[in-house]
């Protein structure tokens, strides 16, 4: 989730209320409080609210939760005369485009460095990394239009933003940092999107760069916008907001024309929500009246329509809101988490747990009466640790996941065997007699079954032990096995048995074979037991 | 309990019960039969052979008792500790001994000696040097002035009396006097200290031993013959000491954390919810899509998901779901726009979260009322550090019943926790992509303030219409592992994984409120 910067002295000015009571109240409005500093707080807003990621969003909400100030904002738009054509070209590669022209800014130091915390935020949370949308600002003094978004041949130069020489598009994919860092959103294209004014200089390499030209500063007052972009919608919403954010800090908001098409449109959209409904998702009492005077605490526009109707008035910027549902939280959200009545529903039902539940509880019955200690070991695993360590060959039902952060946790684990020894090991330097078991879940393909493996490490473990305990798990557990003569590599020859079910190998237990403990660095004989007790659910 | 000190090298074998002074090792507990004092077997015996002689040298006492002098030594102080029964003096004494070679010549007579009785009156210096002793002999025979040599031959020069040294090598006892002297000049004697004990009873001592002692051989375990016979009745068994700790014995436990998660499913099985499972392996589509995820949600990616290869297979109706997350399906939704991807909810993952299991559980269970929890292991692509795992468990409930509301789903949290042991919760706004609204419950923990412990919220319309269900679902999810590092105050996560025997060893069952 992003974290907003809120400078005190700005978000009282904003807000009119002191840093004590805003912070206070922060946390039941919806955020979480990073930290809080000398100067600032720096708070976490949810991603669904990208309104609030800049400290002009954040105060216009705050001085509705405050009380300070009720209902929608509005934000009027006027042409611009400006106009932008699109590259058809475009289509497959970048095709969105939304701009606006922001003019009498004055932005000082602290503004523009607000501006970018809300294009990165915005960036991330509305476009995944650009890839949905990128942003750019630029000074319009310097730049004339009508603009042009074209889909531009990859060896086109011109001055990036931060650097003082030319240098081509495909240069600043190897070269420039953000070229680096954001490459793999272009790399395949056979054009590069490029944003160019009427004399053909270059503004924008989106989702890349800005050119130096258009570098916004202190002595900017006019601004062209452009957000670029994969998803529709996500353009809309980030020229949306970034408009209102620049409209608070004293722009006006001026419309220009794409392909003939003027935008944005900061018009609020409209919704007539059911008084009954809400009450009943969240258990309240509210008649229209009240539920309007909440909902404009939230600063939405709202006005009861008879008893049962409420017209509500979504300001553009309220991405979120997409069902009634989620007019109904900023309901909740008003009236108070802290002052719901928290009381569990009255129907009876019966309680039941799962028959494998079952089946572990008498496992872990079985084994601590036999004195053993249970551990939970991961399930995400490695071959080395499955298969080679144990001298067994690899289980081509294992099941690989695709991108491991490291090889020790690359495979899901196919018996839990493995994972006790690897237990024993990290306790080899432990107090003997050491034993230790497992039940849980084993994955053989893409199906979860179940397992449970039992060790003894201690100077005297041998067969015995090891078929005294497999004996006994068996018989607790019901199972009529056979006993016979194992091959399984992990266990000495002649000191192994296979655990036989109505003609299926249930499990195996013996003596570990030396070469497997010399693997796992261990100085003591090991009895061992495993089962797969899929087949009992 | 209070902890009290063991003996080192407490382990397998060692009864530390057995205070070890006796010197068989076995012969060492108290009894009771030597009246007010508590007396081991042994040292009675002694109290009574003691008691005839008043006083006696140890190893005198030790050869009646068929002990050594070092064990009469340990009983009889035991005996003067306990009430002083008996007192035992220490002396040192000096004597000589004669050394192997000193005891040879003893016998055989001093080298010189019999150099000179090995020839009559005169022998050449070649004949002589023949003798094994003449190397050390013509010395001592010329200093001693029993020969004469001149030009190679030796001659006899007088009788040659016995010196003092040759008289106290031949005297059964090494007295001290210039032939004692010479002799250990040689290094043929050597002097020796002795440390004597003598053991002399006491008053006391004489009163217990006139009142009888019971001189009866101990028994250290109660047989079956002993048992059956009834000899048991006519035989002292041995004492334990009480002062001292057993030997440590570990039972086999169940994990300290799968205690707590045991714990959570009787607390919700108690508030009378139903247990649901299901497999490791999800489909993109239960784990995301179905819950309204939207399928360009960053947790979705490679980065956060463990994603596997192979297609699985969508359930009969998937299309509903695309047609709500490309429009909101037949609802006041929106949906997210966009072309939803099937491929991308064919994908398989590990699961990442309980919550693909609820509502496959409320899409095979649609009629109310329908409370149910899961309590599973889940999946993210994490890098292992002591606060962050790519496994660990989470707590999964739902609530779906007619009338219910977000009301009732703060109830159930307030609850669920309170019965936890987390008697203050407070609640704050929350965002989750499949309900709505969503809240995020903070517990107090005294030290650390308000700890935020899982999220909650009613599922979204999105999630539940495409799957027929009618009624407001609640539902709630807690990472089990946050709430174990609150309740056995881990710091590292590792620990309940890979854990340190020791401290599966050392964290008990039910800590109440006897306490470590």
């Amino acid at each position: 989730m992003p974290v907003i910067t809120l400078p005190y002295q700005y978000l009282e000015r904003l807000v009119g209320m002191d840093r004590e009571t805003i912070v206070e109240r922060l946390p039941m409005f919806g955020s979480d409080i990073e930290r809080r500093e000398e100067d600032h707080v720096d708070v976490e807003f949810f991603a669904n609210r990208p309104d609030l990621f800049s400290t002009e969003g954040a105060a216009r909400a705050l001085r509705g939760f405050l009380g300070i100030e009720q209902g929608a904002v509005r934000y009027e738009t006027t042409p611009s005369g400006i106009s932008f054509t699109v590259d058809p070209g475009l289509a497959t590669i970048r095709p969105y485009l939304g701009s606006a022209v922001v003019r009498g800014l004055s932005l000082d130091e602290e503004a523009i460095i607000s501006l970018m915390g809300l294009q990165e935020s915005l960036h991330w949370a509305v476009g995944r990394g650009r890839r949905k949308v990128a942003i750019g600002l630029h000074d319009l003094g310097r730049i004339t239009p009508p603009f042009r978004y074209l889909a531009s041949p990859r060896n086109r130069g011109f001055v990036p933003l931060d650097y003082d020489q030319e240098m081509t598009m495909e240069e600043m994919l190897v070269e420039h940092p953000k070229g680096r860092a954001y490459a793999h959103l272009v790399r395949d294209a056979p054009r590069f999107p490029l944003i160019v004014d009427a004399q053909d200089r270059v503004l924008s390499f989106p989702p890349i760069i800005n050119g130096e030209l258009t570098r916004v500063s202190t002595t900017t007052t006019d601004v062209l916008l452009d957000c670029t972009g994969t998803d529709r919608r996500a353009v809309e919403t980030a020229t949306t907001i970034l408009c209102v954010a620049l409209a608070e800090d004293g722009g006006r908001i001026e419309s220009v024309e794409i392909d003939g098409v003027p935008g944005p449109d900061l018009g609020p959209s409209f919704r007539e929500v059911s008084v009954d409904e809400c009450n009943r998702l969240l258990g309240l009492d509210l008649d229209a009246p009240t539920m309007a005077s909440l909902l404009q605490r939230m600063r939405f526009g709202a006005e009861p329509i008879g008893e049962d109707r409420v017209r509500v008035e979504v300001p553009c910027y309220r991405a979120d809101i997409m069902h009634d549902w989620d007019v109904f939280e900023d309901v909740a959200i008003a009236h108070g988490y802290d002052r719901f009545e928290a009381v569990p529903s009255k129907t009876a039902t019966i309680a039941k747990e799962r028959p494998e539940t079952r089946l572990k509880m008498a496992v872990r019955e079985v084994l601590c009466g036999l004195g053993h200690m249970e551990t939970m070991p991961f399930v995400l695993t490695s071959e080395g640790v499955l298969f080679s360590k144990m001298r067994r060959e690899p289980d081509p039902r294992a099941l690989h996941v695709l991108h491991p952060i490291s090889e020790e946790q690359s495979v899901a684990r196919t018996s839990l065997l493995p994972l006790l020894m690897e237990l024993l090991e990290f306790n080899r330097f432990r107090e003997l007699p050491q034993r230790l078991f497992a039940v849980g879940e084993i994955v053989t393909g893409v199906e979860t079954g179940l397992g449970a493996a039992a060790v003894s490490c201690h100077g005297t473990a041998d067969f015995s032990e090891a078929y005294g305990i497999a004996d006994a798990l068996c018989r607790e557990l019901g199972l009529a096995y056979t006993a016979v003569e194992s091959d399984d590599p992990a266990f000495i020859d002649g000191r192994r048995g296979a655990l036989v079910l109505n003609g299926t190998t249930l499990g195996v237990f013996g003596e570990v074979h030396p070469e497997v403990l010399e693997m796992f660095g261990l100085e003591h004989p090991v009895a061992a037991v495993e089962v797969d007790l899929s087949r009992l659910l | 309990m209070s902890r009290r000190e063991r003996e080192p090298g407490v382990g397998p074998g060692t009864d530390n019960h057995r205070p070890g002074y006796g010197d068989d090792g076995t012969e060492s507990t108290k009894s009771m039969t030597g009246g007010r004092y508590v007396l081991s077997l042994n040292e009675r015996r002694l109290l009574a052979a003691l008691a005839p002689l008043g006083r006696a040298d140890a190893s005198t006492l030790g050869r009646e008792l068929g002990a050594t002098a070092d064990a009469v030594v340990q009983y009889a102080s035991l005996l003067a500790q306990n009430g002083g029964l008996a007192v035992v003096e220490r002396s040192v004494e000096t004597s000589y001994a004669l050394t192997e070679e000193g005891q040879r010549y003893a016998l055989e007579g001093l080298p010189e000696r019999q150099l000179l009785d090995s020839f009559t009156e005169k022998a050449t210096m070649a004949e002589l040097k023949n003798h094994p002793l003449a190397s050390i002999g013509i010395g001592w025979l010329r200093r001693k002035g029993w020969v004469t040599i001149r030009d190679g031959v030796v001659e006899k020069a007088g009788n040659a009396p016995k010196g003092e040294d040759e008289q106290t090598l031949t005297s059964t006892i090494l007295e001290d006097g210039p032939g004692l002297a010479e002799l250990l000049k040689r290094g043929l004697a050597v002097e020796r200290e002795s440390v004597r004990y003598t053991v002399s009873i006491t008053e006391a001592g004489e009163a217990l031993a006139r009142g009888g002692l019971d001189l009866r051989e101990e028994v250290g375990q109660l047989t079956h013959e002993m048992i059956l016979t009834g000899s048991w009745r006519e035989t002292p068994l041995r004492r334990y000491r009480v002062d001292r700790l057993p030997r440590r014995l570990i039972p086999g436990k169940v994990h300290p954390y799968q205690r707590l998660l045991d714990e959570m499913r009787t607390i919700l099985q108690d508030m009378g919810f139903v247990e649901m499972g299901g497999g490791l392996v999800q489909s993109g589509f239960w784990n995301f899509d179905a819950l309204f995820q939207p399928q360009d949600h960053p947790a979705r990616e490679m980065q956060d998901t463990f994603h596997l290869e192979g297609e699985a297979i969508l359930p009969p109706g998937w299309e509903r779901v695309r047609a709500m997350h490309e429009h909101g399906g037949e609802t006041t939704s929106t949906g997210w726009g966009g072309t939803w991807q099937e491929a991308k909810a064919r994908q398989q993952v590990l699961r990442t979260h309980l919550t693909g299991l609820s509502i496959q559980y409320l899409a095979s269970h649609p009629t109310p009322p329908v409370k149910a929890f899961a309590i599973g292991r889940v999946f993210r692509r994490e890098a292992i550090d002591p606060t962050h795992l790519p496994e660990f468990e989470q707590l999964e409930g739902i609530v779906m019943d007619e009338g219910v509301t977000f009301s009732h789903l703060l109830g159930f949290l307030r609850e669920f926790y309170r019965r936890l042991g987390f008697p203050q919760v407070r609640f704050r706004p929350g965002y989750f992509p499949y309900t709505e609204p969503s809240v995020e419950p903070e517990v107090f923990v005294e030290g650390l303030g308000w700890v935020e412990l899982g999220g909650a919220g009613v599922f979204r319309e999105e999630v539940t219409a495409p799957f027929g269900i009618d009624h407001p679902v609640l539902a709630w999810g807690l990472g089990a592992s946050r709430l174990a590092m609150l309740r056995l105050g881990l710091k590292d996560l590792r620990q309940l994984y890979r854990s340190d025997i020791d401290w599966c060893r050392e964290t008990y069952i039910y800590p109440g409120r006897g306490g470590r």
